[in-house]
């Protein structure tokens, strides 16, 4: 890693983000001419004065209340994932950390059983993403708890009690779902695959506030995280609060990856593979790395989305299962090169 | 020569465990200590004690005459530098990133970076030797290579006191000799320099006194010959130590056999 390749870096990911906008937003069972798709948007902003509609109304709509939210919200998921990827990474001092870690997968999947279960999801607008995001930090704080119960907590101790509480959750969930009904059962499981569809703007505002502010937060701790990723000695002994740190960083990732959670349902991989592929191009150091990953997490959820809608013309695929397809050999092929240094 | 670093009476324990009984121990500017000691005498604790890294069960830890307890966290870094052993897992950061961390005591999370940090830095990494190797990451480095990044680290704090655990525990000799030269510098400069150091050799070539920990307790402290010497050193690692002369050498050559 070189500043120039650094640099280089940098600049491709910020071209990518909007040539992977711009083909997200023109793409899907109703293509969109990207022209039109142009003069709509300057339309918008008042900055063409077209008297009439250039995609027409039906193209208008789709636009406008589905696509364009959609599409940011892949953007801001992917990116909001990455980043807290990227922290986590620098927390735990392992290059392979992901939000799963700290149970907010499987908190997040209870919450939204328990939203089904109640028959919320069907009547209250926004109750599953709601209970999802409450599931997410619950089962962060509770991981937290667990693992300082028994004093001084070590990052091993952080991780196993991570598992823990996943497996409670997943068992939870098991327990909840043999006694839903059937139709109910298969919202839950459309859920958990991971998705954006029907996704729009009422979800984006909501998960915006969450995943920019936190990724913002998390970007002013970039100093703490790089000493933090040095270990709790050497980060104590350079002026660090190590457990205040760990805590507001655990605490904002839990926030943001809950927000993510909430409206996409699970999206695996993104959070791990983007750091951790952009780390040699750009480095370790977070205030270079974090941006790094939230403009390849977004551009890599923004078109797998893309695939998601095109691949078949009869239903979308599961988002979660693309980025779990493209994660899981990507994982097992870095873990092994992490074994073999 | 009032002393900048002063412990009277600490007693620190890790968990359940007693581990320190009762150390006195003080430190003036510029001067080399070596504390050496067996396996489980408590070194590291009681580098990390006097770091401020454990809570002190009795006793007292003076910096620059005020108690460690009154210190900032921030401020006692600036004053004081701990550089531990390679740990294998800290490898991402290049090693100017690495070094440049050891700003983060006068700058905190927020306030950017000065000339006089980014001079600090250089001149750590100059002293080091570690220049060349600014643009590498540290799991790119031989383990001596990333000792000496780690020491300059330390370096960069400019602290008036650098203790140092086991620093040239996985050097070869050539390292190692660098590596003690680099703290023979800083000395010079008036900074006081502990180390924990394994090779009982290198602690009498290098150390102008020696402070023997043997479970937890003091066992002798004095000029490297006497305490090397004594009763108490032999019976602390259970060998006979003896010294001798060779023409020519500054410092007397161990020999080390067992003591049955």
């Amino acid at each position: 890693m070189t500043p120039a390749t650094r640099r280089r870096t940098l600049v491709v990911l910020v071209l990518l983000l909007p040539a992977a906008l711009a083909l997200a937003v023109t793409a899907g069972s109703v293509p969109l001419p990207l022209a039109g798709v142009a003069g709509s948007v300057a339309r918008r902003a008042g900055l063409a004065a077209a008297s009439t509609a250039p995609l027409g109304e039906a193209g208008e709509a789709i636009l406008w209340s589905i696509r364009i939210p959609r599409v940011l919200l892949a953007a801001l998921v992917g990116g909001g994932l990455a980043v807290v990827g990227a922290a986590l990474q620098a927390v735990f001092r392992n290059p392979m950390a992901d939000s799963g870690l700290l149970g907010v997968g499987a908190g997040a999947g209870f919450g939204a059983v328990v939203a089904v279960t109640l028959g919320l999801s069907a009547d209250v607008f926004f109750a599953l993403p709601l209970f999802s995001f409450a599931g997410a930090l619950a089962a962060v704080l509770a991981v937290y708890a667990l693992a300082h119960a028994g004093g001084r907590p070590s990052l091993h101790g952080l991780l196993l009690t991570g598992l823990a509480v996943s497996a409670l959750a997943g068992a939870g969930m098991s327990v909840l779902l043999v006694r839903t009904e059937e139709f109910r059962v298969k919202a839950v499981l459309f859920w958990l695959a991971g998705g954006l569809e029907g996704r729009s703007w009422p979800h984006l505002a909501s998960g915006a506030l969450f995943i920019v502010v936190g990724g913002v937060l998390l970007l002013l701790l970039a100093r703490p995280l790089d000493l933090l990723s040095l270990g709790e000695d050497e980060a104590a002994a350079l002026g660090l609060s190590v457990h205040a740190a760990r805590l507001g960083v655990l605490g904002v990732a839990a926030l943001v990856a809950g927000a993510c959670t909430a409206v996409a349902g699970s999206v695996p991989f993104v959070g791990l593979v983007a750091p951790h592929a952009l780390r040699p191009l750009v480095g370790s150091r977070a205030r270079h790395l974090l941006p790094a990953a939230f403009l390849g997490g977004a551009s890599l959820v923004v078109l797998a989305d893309v695939v998601a809608r095109t691949a078949s013309g009869r239903y979308d695929l599961p988002l979660g299962s693309l980025t779990a397809i493209v994660g899981a050999p990507y994982f097992l092929i870095a873990l092994r090169g992490q074994e073999g240094r | 020569m009032s002393a900048v670093l002063e412990a009277r009476g600490l007693c620190v324990w890790r968990g359940e465990q007693p581990v320190l009984h009762a150390v006195d121990l003080s430190l003036s500017a510029g001067e080399a200590l070596a504390v050496v000691g067996p396996n489980a005498a408590g070194k590291s604790t009681l580098l990390r004690a006097l770091a401020g890294l454990l809570p002190i069960q009795a006793g007292h830890v003076e910096v620059q005459g005020r108690p460690l307890r009154a210190w900032p966290r921030s401020a006692l870094a600036r004053e004081l530098a701990l550089v531990l052993p390679d740990d294998a897992s800290a490898r991402a950061l290049t090693v100017e990133d690495s070094v440049a961390l050891g700003r983060y005591p006068h700058r905190g999370p927020f306030r950017p970076f000065t000339t006089e940090d980014r001079q600090a830095v250089r001149r750590a990494l100059e002293r080091t030797g570690t220049l060349d190797l600014a643009g590498r990451r540290q799991g790119a480095l031989s383990a001596g290579e990333r000792q000496l990044a780690t020491l300059a680290r330390g370096l960069a704090q400019e602290p008036r006191v650098l203790m140092l655990d086991e620093p040239a525990a996985h050097l070869d000799v050539g390292h190692q000799l660098r590596l003690f030269r680099v703290l023979d510098e800083v000395r010079a400069l008036g900074v006081a320099v502990l180390a924990v150091v394994h090779d009982l050799q290198r602690a009498a070539a290098w150390a102008a006194r020696v402070v023997l920990l043997a479970g937890g307790r003091v066992a002798a402290q004095g000029a490297p010959g006497e305490v090397l010497a004594g009763a108490e050193c032999a019976r602390a690692f259970g060998v006979a130590i003896r010294g001798h002369a060779v023409p020519g050498v500054a410092h007397p050559l161990y020999s080390f056999e067992d003591a049955g």
